[in-house]
């Protein structure tokens, strides 16, 4: 074989090879992490995770459920329905960007653009939008817009099961990066998201279960006081009440973090806007 | 005469305060969010402090904690990971989360428990 043509077979076998290991690579991430819970809790099934708390908290679960649908649910969705359907001056709305008006997109995001070369969540892709129709951007950390916009974007795709790609060595790195910010120890009290919600899940932390990471990204927006606040939104007060400066709200960070946990929680149904309870201080 | 007693009586009383702090101090510091937030993780004897549940760490209560003396506690409260790497509770004093007078009382808090 002469020198071109072998370093062509291995340019080929690179090609090949690479996302083969790197599907590896998160999905083994993936079994491990759901094995080690469905050994500490065999009871309680992945699709169960999802309810956050109230997967290991019988008293939460009733609670949940005595407020389904969660109280403000109805106004947050038609607040978000207005700014989805709302015709810019070209006469395009946020609903002509994306495929059947969003309708069953949802579980697909994040998603890492080649184009872009990086990770668009839904809320890059409504920006993104915004953009490109030259009217201005969401804040990505405020539940009056961003949020009521993918509570509405989201609740589009109700029931659907959470399918994110990890299909490329491009995606493959933002998902290790996204586990290496979960497993990262931050802020002045030191935690990593590892240390709670994956040590210490179904342990009680200032009298609420800690949520499991299999699940997180099913069911969000969360409906808390009426609020519509985003899986984002969540991190980022976690982060907060950590002691650390939170990512900020839009942030790659933030994206990263979200398209691990997303791929942890495949396979489970999409649930937007259910009812969480208020904040209390030292929760974090 | 008698304003310099009144005087120096006062300034004992402000040097017995910051030395020993005030009763309740320590509870204080275990229990608010912006202290030491034990409460969160640690459950202790009823009627020593909040009834939380709190399972993250081990109960606390005054057969397990009067094992430890205080320089131990101390070290502890100050930086449990040099003990253990892999500990989740926070390293109150390299964090400067507790001022050491803060690490004293809460100490006196965790000895005195039942």
């Amino acid at each position: 074989m002469r020198f071109p043509d072998r370093l062509f077979l291995a340019g080929l076998l690179a090609t090949i090879g690479l996302p083969l290991q790197a599907l590896a690579g998160a999905e083994s991430v993936r079994e491990d992490i759901v094995s080690r819970l469905r050994e500490r809790f065999p009871a309680v099934s992945p699709a169960e995770f999802a309810h956050g708390a109230a997967a290991f908290d019988p008293g939460r679960r009733a609670m949940a459920e005595e407020r389904t649908p969660a109280p403000g649910a109805a106004e947050a969705l038609e607040a978000g329905r207005r700014i989805w359907t709302r015709k810019f001056a070209n006469g395009r709305s946020l609903a002509g960007c994306f495929p059947n008006g969003g309708r069953r997109v949802a579980a697909a995001y994040p998603q890492y653009d080649r184009r872009l070369k990086r990770l668009v969540s839904l809320e890059t892709a409504v920006n993104q939008c915004l953009k490109t129709h030259g009217q201005p951007l969401l804040d990505a950390g405020d539940p009056e817009t961003m949020g009521v916009v993918l509570a509405y974007l989201r609740s589009l795709s109700d029931g659907r099961k959470v399918a994110v790609r990890v299909n490329t060595p491009q995606a493959e790195e933002r998902f290790e990066e996204g586990r290496r910010l979960y497993y990262t120890r931050m802020g002045q009290r030191n935690y990593a998201c590892a240390s709670c919600h994956l040590r210490h899940a179904g342990d009680y932390y200032r009298g609420a279960a800690i949520p499991a990471p299999v699940g997180a990204a099913a069911q969000w927006p969360h409906l808390r006081d009426g609020r519509a606040i985003t899986l984002q939104m969540r991190i980022r007060e976690c982060l907060e009440r950590m002691g650390a400066a939170p990512f900020p709200a839009g942030s790659d960070d933030l994206a990263h973090l979200e398209f691990f946990l997303a791929y942890l929680s495949n396979g489970l149904a999409i649930r937007a806007n259910a009812w969480r309870p208020p904040l209390v201080p030292g929760d974090l | 005469m008698r304003r310099r007693a009144r005087l120096l009586a006062a300034a004992a009383a402000l040097v017995a305060t910051t030395a020993w702090g005030q009763p309740g101090e320590g509870l204080e510091i275990f229990t608010r969010p912006d202290k030491g937030n034990c409460v969160a993780c640690h459950e202790v004897p009823a009627g020593s402090g909040p009834a939380i549940r709190a399972t993250v760490g081990p109960r606390l209560d005054g057969a397990r904690l009067k094992t430890w003396d205080r320089a131990r506690l101390r070290a502890l409260l100050v930086d449990p990971m040099i003990a253990n790497p892999d500990t989740v509770m926070p390293p109150y004093g390299r964090h400067r989360l507790l001022a050491p007078q803060e690490i004293e009382r809460l100490i006196d808090y965790l000895h005195a428990l039942p």
